[in-house]
């Protein structure tokens, strides 16, 4: 089974993104299974409402360790099993929790396995520095290094805020020859397209 | 401090376990992966030359056919320089890669050609280097329609590789009403199709395959680079068996090589031995002898490490082939 990695940083909407993006591709209820390093901690399974309540919220690293689950992604006439798994957030400096760094060394290596990569970038902050989700230098170390990989694109996200527009075009010129797709992970604009780039490189 | 990073920035666990320890930034981390990244895809890459090494050893390796090995390096010779006067943008010769291999049974045609496309995969003249071996029962349909739709199937196979066409002569048997002949011209236009991405050989006996190029003259021009194999002498056959029991990890006793030398010359003065398969005759021979070992030594009640190692005198016989 191939391996789709949802990266960013904190708080840029990996895990809503997850959801609803499982939602999107006809699943009703999630298996979620979260795992550290060495083994699967916990599954459980949640509504695609009750997910977004429990597992999403504005403050940074919401999400603690890798939380994945497996879709289907139709494919012609027939489906092919994908893993997304969703990973921590990604800081510029480092961070003073062992287990947050723990979980981001992780992160890292899950992406250098994968075989699809979306980094999710948030669109709406990208013109500002201040918040913990806006473009960082973080994101271009790891665009570089994605683009050694074959399914590596940049998701624009929260594109139904203000100020996104603008934010957009900056991703566009700062991550040029990389394949950027805007999406709402919120109201699940964008989809489409991020399912043609997942199925095309399954 | 920055020395022990320097020195584990080569290995990703443990620039995972700086990262752990609060030592670099996530930043830091990514980069070092870059650079790891990077470093595998060109070891990656040094790693295809040396296995088009390896295939012009694997050719070294083959006894005899010395003629052979002379024009699989000339052709390598050949490509190369093309590739490089492209670079320049000089004018090229256009790359007729289609061969014809003559030779008995048994001296080596299969294997070089199996050769020949994992080195031409190696300098990126095919896609794939793999070697599809079809025959005439693979290519001849039995109604009319149904030859032109058999061979394409197996040229579309064969894309990216080797279409090895043994025993070729026979495309051309049953005269002018027989569906071989549909059979050569869907070959020679898909020959013309997919000249970039794919080489046919055709393979036979020596006299047949002359007779079969005189029937089609057309055939000659396409298929420019003819290659002869000769049959083995009784010394190449003999390095042959070494190499095969090497292989097997078995051993011939002295006078086992004596006696396995006689029934050789016996062999080459009999009245078949060109149809014999001169190395598969070996081969053959060798295979029976192990056989013969393993009854011989399946109700001694000891049996040594040599015992299990040692081919015998008593255990290589003739062949009987007809």
């Amino acid at each position: 089974m191939k391996k789709c990695t949802i990266i960013g940083k904190t708080n840029v909407g990996k895990t809503l993104f997850l959801i609803n993006f499982a939602g999107y591709l006809g699943l009703k209820f999630l298996d979620i299974s979260l795992c550290d390093d060495k083994k699967i901690l916990k599954k459980y399974k949640l509504s695609i409402n009750q997910a977004i309540y429990e597992l999403v919220n504005d403050q940074t690293h919401k999400t603690r360790c890798l939380q994945s689950i497996i879709v289907d992604v139709p494919m012609g006439k027939g489906k092919k099993k994908l893993q997304l798994i969703d990973t921590v957030g990604l800081i510029d400096g480092i961070h003073s929790n062992i287990e947050i760094r723990k979980a981001i060394s992780h992160t890292l290596t899950i992406v250098r396995v994968s075989d699809i990569i979306l980094h999710i970038v948030d669109a709406a902050s990208a013109g500002r520095d201040e918040l913990p989700s806006s473009m960082g230098e973080v994101d271009y170390q790891l665009a570089q290094f994605a683009q050694l990989k074959r399914g590596y694109a940049i998701l624009a996200n929260k594109m139904d805020l203000p100020d996104a527009k603008e934010g957009l075009d900056k991703i566009k010129s700062e991550f040029s020859g990389n394949l950027i797709i805007p999406i709402s992970a919120l109201h699940k604009k964008g989809f489409k397209e991020v399912r043609t780039f997942v199925a095309h490189n399954i | 401090m920055i020395n022990n990073i320097n020195y584990q920035k080569n290995n990703p666990h443990k620039v995972m376990q700086l990262l752990i320890d609060g030592q670099i930034k996530t930043i830091d981390a990514l980069n070092m992966l870059c650079e790891i990244e990077k470093c595998n895809n060109t070891s990656l890459k040094s790693e295809d030359d040396g296995q088009l090494e390896d295939v012009m050893k694997e050719l070294d390796e083959l006894v005899g056919q010395i003629k052979v090995k002379q024009l699989v390096r000339e052709l390598q010779a050949f490509v190369e320089i093309q590739k490089k006067r492209e670079e320049e943008q000089l004018l090229t010769e256009p790359q007729v890669l289609h061969m014809i291999f003559k030779g008995n049974p048994g001296t080596g045609k299969t294997t070089v050609a199996r050769l020949l496309g994992k080195m031409f995969k190696h300098m990126n003249i095919l896609q794939k280097g793999h070697t599809i071996e079809v025959e005439r029962a693979d290519m001849v349909g039995e109604y009319i329609g149904h030859t032109a739709q058999k061979t394409r199937e197996q040229i579309k196979r064969a894309l990216g590789g080797i279409l090895f066409i043994d025993e070729a002569y026979s495309l051309a048997r049953g005269g002018e009403k027989d569906f071989g002949k549909e059979a050569i011209d869907t070959l020679v236009k898909a020959m013309e199709d997919h000249k970039d991405n794919l080489i046919v050989i055709l393979a036979g006996y020596k006299d047949e395959m002359e007779r079969f190029l005189q029937v089609n003259p057309g055939l000659r021009s396409r298929f420019p680079i003819i290659m002869d194999f000769n049959d083995y002498t009784i010394n190449e056959l003999i390095q042959i068996a070494e190499l095969m029991v090497k292989n097997r990890e078995y051993k011939f006793l002295p006078s086992t090589l004596d006696k396995l030398e006689k029934i050789l010359i016996n062999h080459h003065n009999g009245k078949y031995y060109d149809k014999m398969g001169n190395a598969r005759l070996v081969r053959n021979i060798i295979e029976k002898a192990i056989r013969m070992q393993a009854v011989r030594l399946i109700n001694e009640k000891t049996i040594s490490r040599e015992d299990l190692i040692y081919l015998k005198p008593e255990d290589i016989s003739y062949i009987n082939i007809e």
